[in-house]
């Protein structure tokens, strides 16, 4: 079995890879390894859902293969397609060997008989267009197949998900059914633009990523930007945490704060003050209202 | 531990979760590949297969901690039993002596450490539903049953003290007193179960407050605000914007024509020219039009908001697959064939002239839930997008939020229009608050600029 041998060992793994996770993801993210279910994430923009599909690869060394949905999604953008203009460059080709094959014959049904005996050359893997989902099942070793913002993709294409996740496989009308040679490990993010059917929630792992805790929070900054004074650091999550009770529009998540600390690292800043906030809030802020609302509050911020 | 496992499953789903078999099976299943003794461990396994979205999570942490924290005692109490026999043999003289009616039942067994008859009352409590349109029509029933179990509550509190002071002067203090402040705690927990709040998580609500200011004047004056001229003004404004709109979008459906080849079309019309390609196919992308079902309040000030939208709404008519419309003081009037059959403007009069509307019933936003739930729940379907139009301003009658959940689950989107300013959301007898929880997204629309804001994001 491919994967982690306890929920401990998810935790340092996931670490070594410089991403900390809480004892909640640790939990799911064991489970859906250990018994070959899809998680389905739910969060808070940038609160780092596919990071954990992307942690989760580079802790097992694994290929990740990404699948971005949106409307009008469908099996040919998803799965396969047959490439035509292949083919048919082919035939062009190939016309007098063709010619050859059926020149003997003596009678149209027997010609017929004959290129279809030639009929697999022409539907195989060849000429056969991979696309994310097949890539993943017909891999040769496992991988990790992210799924990402299903939510924007069409209620079809959820059905069609559900067949996939299920069972791992696909039929290919001209080539019969595919079994995957190793199952994925698959995540589904959603960001709630829509609720997902029933089915499709029935057949996953449920997880939710929430605002980290501070603490958490603390060590994911020091992790990431090694250089960071600690002070600064727990400065800023307060900073940050305090602006997250804020009424705004979307509130800073873990990836804003990292590219706060980033920016205070370039700028050389050692110290939060009201001037550096009010210069830098562009980078937490994603909306002018948002702006304005966390320059009004600036004293209760920065306590 | 399965049948404990059994027990939670039963109390969550008189709580109204959805936990299936197969999901049951998966927990219990999962629950030995995890250490169950890391409490973190063993109610994340529980939580990502019970609660299986954000909505839920919330109802699941709350049967969580009332199964496996508030209830829990008993077995740390007393490790051989003898307490809980002397508890159950106390507890069922008490029920004896009370009245056999079913709340007072079922707050017994929640003492005795069965909470499930007390859940489903409180349930049946949430959802009840309000009678047949009466004379009188308030949320009053609601209240009152929840009343009930109060003074059940109150009662039995009653009968535990006496219990404890009787105890007191037969000289056994101790254990008893012990086990009647124990009975007594779990006493509160009910009560507070009763008085929570009960509505879901929903972080994916969208809540639209900024728009782009296009027109300055007259496209920031309230509708409830506008002179006859104004409105006039309005209209060739709306009719302006529309065709605007309309261009947008027939160009792009001209542009989707001009996709990729499309090899398998262009082979098969090649077909009727002996296999010369002379006609040229493109891989069409068929735009996906949504449908849109429409609720709105014409009473009073909400109605003057609510024909602009539906004066937008039907001018982009094939912008949709399909629109229709329902129009509401106490129960919905379906306005579809007024506005199918006549031009805008004039269906917008014949509204309030031709329909049996009753304009001077009370507002009543339940009422309504409840007969379209009823009546036109089949028309939601997972491409329609339910827009409300409403100030949700009940007065004071029974909400029937429950329903609304249920159609959202039934629809893409639900989006609610508010003409109201924000402010004043929750106010009074504005259920905006509580009817917020079930909407993919709410946004105020007083005025020309918000509403274009909403329609262009509803098109585009």
């Amino acid at each position: 079995m491919i994967g982690f041998e306890s929920v401990e060992d998810v935790q340092q793994k996931l670490e070594s890879v410089d991403y900390i996770p809480s004892r909640e993801i640790a939990t799911v993210v064991y489970l859906a390894a250990a018994t070959q279910k899809p998680i389905l994430v739910e969060g808070p923009a940038g609160s780092g859902k596919t990071e954990l599909a992307r942690a989760i690869a580079r802790s097992l060394d694994l290929r990740k293969i990404r699948l971005q949905c949106y409307e009008g999604l469908d099996e040919a953008k998803a799965l396969y397609e047959w490439e035509y203009a292949k083919q048919l460059l082919y035939t062009q080709m190939i016309k007098e060997k063709i010619n050859d094959l059926i020149s003997a014959s003596s009678s149209i049904s027997e010609a017929v008989d004959k290129i279809a005996e030639q009929e697999n050359a022409f539907f195989s893997e060849r000429f056969l267009l991979a696309r994310p989902l097949l890539q993943a099942i017909t891999s040769d070793e496992p991988v990790v197949l992210l799924i990402d913002e299903i939510d924007k993709s069409d209620p079809e294409f959820e059905a069609f998900l559900l067949e996939l996740l299920g069972d791992f496989q696909v039929s290919i009308p001209e080539l019969g059914i595919w079994k995957a040679n190793h199952i994925p490990i698959v995540l589904l993010t959603s960001n709630n633009y829509r609720d997902m059917s029933d089915a499709l929630k029935r057949r996953c792992i449920h997880l939710y990523i929430d605002y980290p805790e501070k603490e958490l929070e603390k060590r994911i900054v020091k992790l990431k930007i090694p250089g960071i004074e600690a002070r600064l650091a727990d400065q800023l999550v307060e900073t940050i945490n305090k602006i997250r009770d804020l009424d705004l529009k979307k509130r800073p998540c873990i990836s804003e704060t990292i590219d706060w600390a980033k920016a205070l690292m370039v700028l050389q800043i050692n110290d939060l003050s009201p001037e550096v906030l009010s210069d830098t809030i562009n980078v937490i802020c994603k909306y002018q209202v948002d702006t304005k609302m966390v320059r009004e509050s600036m004293d209760k911020v920065l306590e | 531990m399965l049948n404990l496992i059994l027990n939670f499953v039963s109390a969550c789903r008189t709580s109204d979760l959805r936990v299936s078999t197969a999901e049951v099976i998966d927990s219990v299943r999962q629950l030995e590949l995890v250490n169950v003794l890391d409490e973190d461990q063993f109610r994340s396994t529980l939580r990502a297969n019970f609660a299986k979205s954000r909505r839920e999570q919330r109802d699941f942490d709350r049967m969580y901690d009332l199964f496996f924290h508030d209830m829990r005692p008993d077995a740390e109490l007393d490790p051989d039993n003898t307490r809980k026999n002397e508890m159950r043999e106390a507890l069922e003289q008490m029920r004896q002596e009370t009245s056999d009616d079913e709340i007072s039942q079922a707050i017994f067994d929640f003492l005795a450490g069965d909470p499930i008859p007390y859940l489903k009352e409180i349930q049946r409590l949430e959802t009840q539903a309000e009678e047949a349109s009466k004379a009188l029509k308030s949320n009053l029933s609601q209240l009152s049953s929840r009343l009930e179990v109060m003074l059940r509550i109150n009662q039995t509190r009653n009968r535990l003290l006496q219990f404890q002071g009787d105890n007191q002067s037969e000289g056994l203090p101790g254990k008893n007193q012990g086990m009647a402040s124990h009975m007594l705690e779990r006493l509160e927990v009910a009560n507070r179960m009763l008085t929570q709040d009960t509505r879901p998580h929903n972080d994916g609500l969208k809540q639209i407050n900024t728009y782009d200011k296009q027109y300055s004047g007259l496209g920031e004056r309230p509708f409830s605000n506008l002179t006859e001229i104004e409105i006039e003004q309005m209209r060739t404004v709306i009719d302006q914007l529309v065709r605007k709109m309309k261009d947008i979008m027939s160009r792009r459906y001209a542009s989707r024509n001009k996709g990729k080849l499309d090899v398998k079309k262009t082979l098969r019309t090649a077909q009727r020219y002996l296999g010369i390609p002379i006609e040229i196919r493109y891989r069409q992308k068929p735009l996906r039009k949504s449908k849109i079902v429409t609720l709105c309040d014409v009473s009073g000030s909400v109605w003057s908001a609510a024909r602009f939208m539906l004066n937008m709404i039907y001018s982009m008519q094939d912008c949709f697959s399909d629109v229709k419309s329902f129009a509401f003081v106490s129960g919905p009037t379906n306005i579809t064939d007024i506005f199918e059959k006549h031009e805008v403007n004039k269906a917008i009069e014949k509204v309030i002239t031709d329909t049996d509307i009753n304009f001077d019933a009370h507002t009543d936003y339940g009422e309504m839930l409840t007969q379209f739930h009823r009546d036109h729940l089949n028309l939601l379907s997972k491409k329609t997008t339910l827009i409300i139009v409403g100030d949700a301003r009940t007065n004071y009658h029974n909400p029937c939020e429950q329903l609304l959940d249920e159609m959202r689950s039934k629809c893409r989107r639900v989006i609610w229009l508010n003409p109201e300013p924000e402010q004043f959301w929750g106010t009074g007898d504005s259920e905006m608050s509580t009817y917020k929880a079930y909407c993919h997204e709410v946004r105020p629309c007083r005025n020309l600029n918000q509403l274009i804001y909403f329609i262009e994001d509803l098109v585009f």
